[in-house]
C-alpha cells in the first residue's frame, strides 16, 4: 500500500500535519515540558473543532471553561467598552492562544473571541485537566506548574504597572495639591480683598 | 411564547425518551447495571492508572480483584441466600390447596368397571384427597372417559408424596394402576410422564391413563393467612369500636394477598426478564469494561457533535453530570452495604429466621427515604410472626432497626449522600409508587435514586445554563 502514491500521499500529509500540531502545542509555554509521550496522552484529550467565519468563539461574561490554540486561522478578541460599543482588543492567528485563566477557575470570561475567518481550533478544557491531574498527577502538574508560571509572570508584570501607576497617581496628586494649595492662596487674598 | 413552545416541545422530547426507555427496559438492565459498576470501580482504577499502571491493565486489575471477591461472596451466601429468597416469597405467594386431576379413558369394547380407587399411604396427615370420586365401584363404558380429581392440601410446607391405586377390571381380568403424587419438592412443579391420547397406534391398548404421576408444586400454609389468623386475636378488640361489620382477619387477608400480587408478581415478571443466566453474567462485565476504557472518549465524541453555540456550555454540564452521579452511585451503595450488613448482623443476633434475604431488603429499602426502614421492618416482623416467633420478637425487631437508623442518620448518611439530592416526601411517595406499579419491588427500590440521578443533573444543568446568555 505504501507505494501507492494515492495512499501514501494522504498518510504523509497527515502525519505531517500531526507533527505541525505536535510543534505548534510544543510552543505553548503550559505544554513546553512535555515530551512526544507525554504529548500523545495530553492529545487524547484536547477537543479540535473548526469554526466558521463570524463566529463567536467564547462570549465576554459567560462562565470560563478553558483555553483554545489557534491552528490556523485569525480570531479577534473584543470587548465592551464603557460606552457600551464592542472594541477590538487584538487580532491573534495561528500559534497564539487565550483563555488560559478559565483553567484555573470559573470566573467570567472578560473578553470575547470571534474568528474572523475559518480557523481550526484546539481546545484544552479545566474538567479534563483535572482528571488528568487525578489520572496522571506527574503531568496534570507539569502543566499547572507552567499555568501557574505564566500567570506569575504575568502578575509580576501587573504588579510593576500597578507601582508605576501608583507612583504616577502620587505624583499627580502632589502636583495637584501643590497647584491647588497656590489657588487657594490666591482665592483667600482675592477673598480677603472683597471682605475689605 | 417562543419561549414557552420549546419547554414545552423539550417536555414531549423527554417524556418520548423516557416511554422508549421503559419499553426496552429489558434490554436496558445489563447496560444499567454495567454503568452503576463502572461507576463503582472508576475511582479504583483511576487512582491504579494514577500510580502509573497502563488504563487497561489498571481494568483488568481491578476486574479480577472485584469478580474474585464477587465469586467468592456468591460462593459463599449465593445458594443460601437464592434458596432463602425463593422460600420466602413462596411463602407470601404459595397457595394453601392445589386441586389436578387425570383421566381414564375406555378404549375397549366393553365396559370398563372400575373397582377401587385408593391411597396407598392412608395415614391423617397425609395431604391428598379424592374430590370427585364418591361411589366404588363404577363403571365407564366403552369409548367413555372420567376425571378423577385430586386435591393437595398440606398443612405445612413439607415435601409429602403418595401413590393412588386404581383396581379396574375388563373382559374378567383385574388391573392395578399406579398414580404417583408428590408435592413441595424442589423443582418440580410440573405434571410428569403425560401419555398422550397415541394408545391407538401403540398396541390398542383398552385403557388409557392420562398421566403415569402428578406433581403439584409447591403449596402450604401462606404467611399472609397465618398473619390473618394471628390478627383474628385481636378482633374483639377491634369490635368493640367500629361494630361487628368490622372483620379484620379477613380485611388483613384481602388487603395482604392484593399487595403481595403487587409487589412480588411484578417483581418476578422484571427479574425474569433481567436474569437470562449466562448472558447476564457475560454483558455486564464486557459493557462496564468498555464503559471504563472508552467512557472519555465517548463523552468527547458526544460533545463533537454539539454546536459551537452551546459547546462549552455542554463540555462542562456532561462532566459535572458526571461527577455528581458517580458520587451518587458510590454513596448510595456504600450506605446500602453498610445498612444491609448491620440488619443482616442484627436480625441474625435476635435469632430471626431468613435473616439474609430481610437484611439485605432492608439495606436496600433504605434507599428510599421514610418509607425504606417502615418496609424493612414490617418485612422483618411479618416474617417473623410467621416464622413461629412470639409478638415480643416484633419489639426486639423494633429495637434493632431503631439502632439501625441510628447509625445511619447520625453516621452513613451525611457522609454519604449530598445535601442536593434531598427531596420532598410527597415526590419521594409518589415515585415510590409509580416505581411499584411498574415493576414491583425491584420499582420501588430503583425509583428512588433513578430520580436521585435525575435530579442531580436537572439541577446541574439548571445551575449551568444560568450562568450563559442563552439565544
Amino acid at each position: 500500500m505504501p507505494s501507492d502514491p494515492f495512499w501514501s500521499n494522504i498518510f504523509r500529509r497527515r502525519d505531517k500535519e500531526e507533527a505541525d500540531i505536535f510543534d505548534m502545542l510544543k510552543k505553548v509555554p503550559i505544554f513546553q515540558d512535555l515530551g512526544r509521550r507525554e504529548f500523545n496522552k495530553i492529545e487524547s484529550i484536547l477537543h479540535r473543532r473548526n469554526w466558521n467565519a463570524d463566529e463567536g468563539i467564547i462570549n465576554e461574561g459567560d462562565p470560563g471553561v478553558g483555553m483554545y490554540i489557534i491552528v490556523a486561522g485569525e480570531v479577534r478578541i473584543t470587548q465592551v467598552g464603557e460606552d457600551g460599543v464592542q472594541q477590538q482588543l487584538a487580532t491573534l492567528t495561528g500559534g497564539d492562544f487565550f483563555g488560559e485563566q478559565a483553567l484555573l477557575d470559573e470566573s467570567p470570561r472578560t473578553a470575547s473571541a470571534y474568528a474572523n475567518e475559518t480557523c481550526r481550533i484546539i481546545g484544552f478544557f479545566r474538567p479534563d485537566l483535572l482528571e488528568l491531574i487525578e489520572s496522571n498527577p506527574r503531568l496534570g502538574l507539569k502543566i499547572v506548574m507552567r499555568l501557574s508560571q505564566m500567570i506569575s509572570v504575568r502578575l509580576r508584570h501587573t504588579n510593576r504597572l500597578l507601582k508605576e501607576a501608583r507612583m504616577r497617581v502620587k505624583q499627580v496628586g502632589e502636583e495637584n495639591k501643590r497647584a491647588g494649595l497656590g489657588r487657594r492662596e490666591t482665592e483667600g487674598e482675592e477673598a480677603g480683598a472683597i471682605s475689605s | 411564547m417562543n419561549q414557552q413552545i420549546k419547554i414545552i416541545i423539550g417536555l414531549l422530547v423527554a417524556v418520548g425518551i423516557l416511554w422508549v426507555i421503559y419499553q426496552i427496559r429489558g434490554v436496558l438492565a445489563p447496560f444499567g447495571l454495567a454503568f452503576v459498576l463502572a461507576y463503582v470501580l472508576a475511582p479504583v482504577v483511576d487512582r491504579m492508572e494514577g500510580r502509573g499502571l497502563e488504563r487497561t491493565w489498571s481494568i483488568l486489575l481491578v476486574f479480577v480483584m472485584a469478580f474474585t471477591g464477587l465469586g467468592f461472596a456468591a460462593f459463599k451466601v449465593g445458594g443460601k441466600l437464592t434458596g432463602e429468597m425463593v422460600e420466602l416469597s413462596d411463602g407470601f405467594m404459595r397457595r394453601e390447596k392445589i386441586d389436578k386431576s387425570f383421566v381414564i379413558k375406555n378404549n375397549g369394547e366393553s365396559p370398563l368397571v372400575v373397582e377401587n380407587i385408593a391411597w396407598e399411604d392412608v395415614s391423617k396427615t397425609q395431604p391428598f384427597a379424592l374430590l370427585n370420586i364418591k361411589d366404588l365401584p363404577f363403571e365407564i363404558e366403552s369409548g367413555g372417559q372420567t376425571e378423577v380429581q385430586i386435591r393437595f392440601a398440606p398443612q405445612s410446607h413439607q415435601a409429602s408424596e403418595n401413590v393412588l391405586s386404581v383396581v379396574y377390571g375388563q373382559n374378567e381380568s383385574a388391573h392395578i394402576y399406579r398414580l404417583k403424587v408428590y408435592g413441595n419438592r424442589r423443582n418440580d412443579a410440573i405434571d410428569v410422564g403425560h401419555r398422550g391420547e397415541s394408545t391407538g397406534e401403540m398396541g390398542a391398548l383398552p385403557v388409557v391413563f392420562s398421566h403415569s404421576g402428578i406433581g403439584f408444586g409447591s403449596a402450604g400454609s401462606n404467611i399472609v393467612t397465618k398473619v390473618s389468623t394471628k390478627a383474628s386475636e385481636f378482633q374483639p378488640l377491634f369490635q368493640d369500636f367500629l361494630g361487628s361489620d368490622f372483620n379484620l382477619p379477613a380485611l388483613v387477608k384481602e388487603h395482604g394477598e392484593r399487595l403481595t400480587e403487587t409487589m412480588l408478581g411484578g417483581t418476578t415478571v422484571f427479574l425474569g426478564g433481567l436474569v437470562s443466566g449466562l448472558t447476564f453474567v457475560v454483558i455486564v462485565p464486557f459493557v462496564a469494561f468498555f464503559y471504563l476504557k472508552e467512557g472519555r472518549r465517548l463523552i468527547r465524541t458526544l460533545i463533537e457533535l454539539v454546536p459551537n453555540a452551546h459547546f462549552e456550555l455542554c463540555l462542562n454540564l456532561l462532566h459535572q453530570i458526571n461527577g455528581q452521579i458517580g458520587g451518587y452511585i458510590r454513596g448510595q451503595i456504600l450506605a446500602t452495604s453498610v445498612v444491609s450488613i448491620l440488619a443482616i448482623g442484627g436480625l441474625t443476633l435476635i435469632e430471626v429466621e431468613h435473616a439474609l434475604p430481610l437484611g439485605l431488603l432492608a439495606g436496600l429499602a433504605n434507599m428510599i427515604p421514610f418509607l425504606g426502614p417502615l418496609i424493612g421492618f414490617f418485612a422483618a416482623s411479618i416474617t417473623a410472626l410467621a416464622t413461629g416467633g412470639e409478638f415480643g420478637v416484633v419489639g426486639e425487631i423494633v429495637v434493632v432497626f431503631l439502632i439501625i437508623q441510628m447509625i445511619d442518620n447520625v453516621v452513613i448518611q451525611p457522609t454519604v449522600v449530598a445535601k442536593s439530592v434531598e427531596m420532598h416526601p410527597l415526590v419521594i411517595l409518589f415515585v415510590v409508587m409509580v416505581g411499584s406499579q411498574l415493576m414491583g419491588i425491584v420499582g420501588m427500590l430503583i425509583a428512588v435514586p433513578l430520580t436521585g440521578i435525575l435530579k442531580v443533573s436537572s439541577q446541574t444543568v439548571y445551575e449551568g445554563v444560568r450562568g450563559y446568555r442563552l439565544e
